[in-house]
């Protein structure tokens, strides 16, 4: 019967290859819908492990974890020092470790930070910061470059790069007067710490406030809020957050309420796995849109399936009815036109699979790039065997239209060729 | 004495017209060969599917190998059909995407008798199948060929193999020469009714063809046993 059923499409080779690449494709639409949500996901899921708490000025959480981690927006306020120190010294932190934003280098971001940065700052599983060529900073006017960053800017360890104010691509104020060394290159991570540069926390204190007086003021009325430089102790007076380990994981639920309702300055403190949990749940609506047109695409495919099957039984009146001289009975027939659709739905189903494998080795790079998103080769997931089998029961659905009316119409026809 | 086919007060009507076939009685004894003639219209292509089951006689009985057609249901007597009688079509009927080879193997596929009874004879489907096809002349290579690709003498051999194959009882034809020109006509028959011989099979052979006539037991004038004088709807 399988044998028959192949036979036959080979026969019908063209609309059957039709049909097959319809489905295909829209199977590798609501699959790569799957896979993006899920690598997105794993993406920023791995961008930040082992830190327990990032804390940075009174915003909302998920803006103060895109802006702090990922880069992505800006935060309006920044953090004093003070605070910071405070933070730093209550007994349940382990350890902290401050970053400062807001400055970048064509369009990469600059993290100004300290030298502990590069011992706690852990991605994926536990996996701390190697570096790929050079060290370390270990005073200030050096930079460590994240790899994307040091391969787009074509920087090597020993070139000198400026920092530019601001974070867009163009700036009109650039710190000339500072050009910093590039001491260290990290390894790729596939996280966001590519495509960054870090320098000290005093750098970017000496750069925005050791000017030459031209610059200074140029730079007057961007940085009206930056003009407590008194306090020499301090690297720097504000920051843009800080990243917190805590002796006992268990405590960071405590120490997030401490911070958020703390009297003093307002901070804001959150628990990186939670705070992406909260960013999913608001994106859903989005992603249950896409699946939704996905799912709609996938059911145009089949319909379309739906329409040659039924117009081809016109044509194959003739094989119908020779079948059923040989001895098949309406019955079979049902069966073979079943048969015939479910192969071709595994068939295209297959195909979706291998055109969304194709389409991902071939813009991974693509995506790396514009994006920082690095998406692993794996095996399908469970999520994503289950839309395959979505497609083969709606395909199985959708042949016991055709199949019933080659029933019907061998009942009717009998042996004989109505041409 | 057993009937391979037996025909008793048959009266048919096509809905609504007029009665195509009125047969008091006839029928065909086991192992005989039997030409039955007549004219386009006459009520054979009526007479033929009432034998094949593919309709039902609205009055009186038709039996194949004692079997009474009428008291099957539909899927049963498809079942009787495969299992039971070979049928050469006029237009031969082949899937013209199979091999030849494939063609006639189709016999067996829907057929647990045919089955059988190939297996009783110790050698497989296929090797009955292309044992037919050479001795009706087709090469290996031919035998290979989609049916689609052969000549339309080579397609009513690949249908005569078919039907033959599995040894049915009664072996049914409805004008297989209309296509073929004298010589190779009369080669076809005379091939047929040897390798029906050989496998004990009763052969009903229907054509408006009466120069035929030599090669057959029995030579039959439809009008000469069927009482109504209208035809089919189709004529």
């Amino acid at each position: 019967m399988l044998k028959l059923a192949i036979k036959s499409l080979a026969n019908r080779k063209t609309s059957a290859l039709l049909t097959v690449i319809a489905i295909a494709v829209s199977v590798a639409l609501l699959l790569a819908v799957e896979r993006v949500k899920e690598q997105v996901q794993a993406n920023f899921a791995n961008t930040v492990s082992g830190t327990d708490l990032i804390v940075g000025p009174r915003s909302g959480d998920v803006q103060l974890l895109l802006a702090s981690v990922f880069h992505i927006g800006a935060l309006n306020n920044s953090m004093s020092w003070q605070s910071y120190e405070k933070l730093s010294q209550n007994r349940q932190v382990e350890w902290s470790v401050p970053i400062s934003l807001g400055d970048s280098v064509s369009g990469m971001p600059v993290v100004a930070t300290t030298a502990g940065y590069f011992q706690h700052f852990k991605y994926a599983n536990q996996q701390p910061l190697k570096l790929q060529h050079g060290e370390w900073f270990n005073h200030s006017e050096q930079a460590v470059l994240g790899a994307d960053a040091a391969e787009k800017l074509d920087f090597r360890v020993g070139d000198q790069l400026i920092i530019a104010h601001g974070t867009g691509g163009i700036s009109f104020s650039q710190h000339s007067g500072h050009p910093i060394d590039v001491v260290g290159v990290l390894k790729r991570t596939g996280t966001p710490v590519d495509q960054s540069i870090y320098v000290d926390l005093k750098t970017l204190e000496d750069i925005h406030g050791g000017e030459t007086a031209s610059e200074a003021e140029e730079h007057a009325h961007e940085h009206t809020g930056h003009d407590e430089h008194a306090d020499h102790h301090h690297p720097t007076s504000a920051i843009s957050a800080a990243l917190v380990g805590l002796k006992s994981r268990q405590m960071a639920l405590f120490m997030q309420r401490d911070i958020n309702t703390a009297d003093g300055e307002p901070l804001t403190a959150l628990m990186p796995g939670q705070t992406l949990q909260q960013l999913w749940k608001t994106l859903r609506v989005f992603e249950q849109a896409l699946n939704g047109i996905s799912a709609i695409v996938v059911i145009i495919g089949l319909l379309g399936m739906l329409t040659i099957l039924l117009a081809s039984l016109r044509e194959r009146s003739r094989e119908m009815a020779v079948l059923r001289a040989v001895g098949a009975g309406p019955g079979t027939l049902f069966t073979l036109l079943v048969t015939e659709a479910v192969l071709l739905t595994i068939i295209a189903t297959a195909s979706g699979l291998a055109l969304l494998y194709i389409l991902q080795i071939s813009l991974a790079g693509v995506i790396q790039q514009q994006t920082g998103l690095l998406f692993a080769l794996q095996w399908p997931t469970a999520a994503e065997w289950w839309r395959m089998l979505f497609v083969v029961v709606a395909g199985f659905l959708m042949s016991l239209v055709p199949a019933w009316r080659a029933y019907r119409q061998s009942l009717a026809d009998g042996l004989t060729v109505k041409v | 004495m057993a009937y391979a086919i037996e025909i008793d007060h048959l009266a048919f009507a096509w809905q609504g017209g007029q009665l195509t076939l009125d047969i008091p009685h006839w029928q065909v004894e086991t192992g005989e060969s039997v030409l039955l003639r007549g004219p386009s219209g006459s009520g054979k292509s009526t007479l033929l599917s009432l034998l094949a089951g593919i309709n039902v006689a609205q009055q009186g009985n038709v039996s194949l190998l004692d079997q009474s057609l009428s008291n099957l249901s539909g899927r049963k007597r498809d079942r009787f059909r495969a299992n039971h009688i070979g049928y050469i079509f006029q237009q031969f009927n082949l899937l013209p995407y199979l091999s030849a080879l494939d063609n006639v193997l189709l016999a067996t596929q829907f057929s647990p008798k045919r089955r059988q009874r190939v297996a009783e004879s110790g050698q497989s489907a296929e090797q009955l199948a292309i044992q037919y096809l050479k001795r009706l002349g087709l090469s290996a290579s031919q035998q290979q060929q989609a049916a689609a690709n052969l000549s339309v003498g080579q397609q009513q051999r690949v249908a005569a193999a078919r039907a033959l194959l599995g040894a049915p009882e009664l072996l049914i034809a409805d004008e297989p020469t209309s296509a073929l020109d004298s010589d190779r006509r009369d080669d076809f028959i005379k091939l047929l009714l040897e390798l029906s011989e050989q496998n004990n099979t009763t052969v009903l052979f229907v054509t408006h063809d009466a120069s035929l006539g030599q090669y057959f037991n029995r030579h039959v004038e439809l009008s000469d046993i069927n009482r109504a004088a209208g035809g089919s709807p189709h004529a």
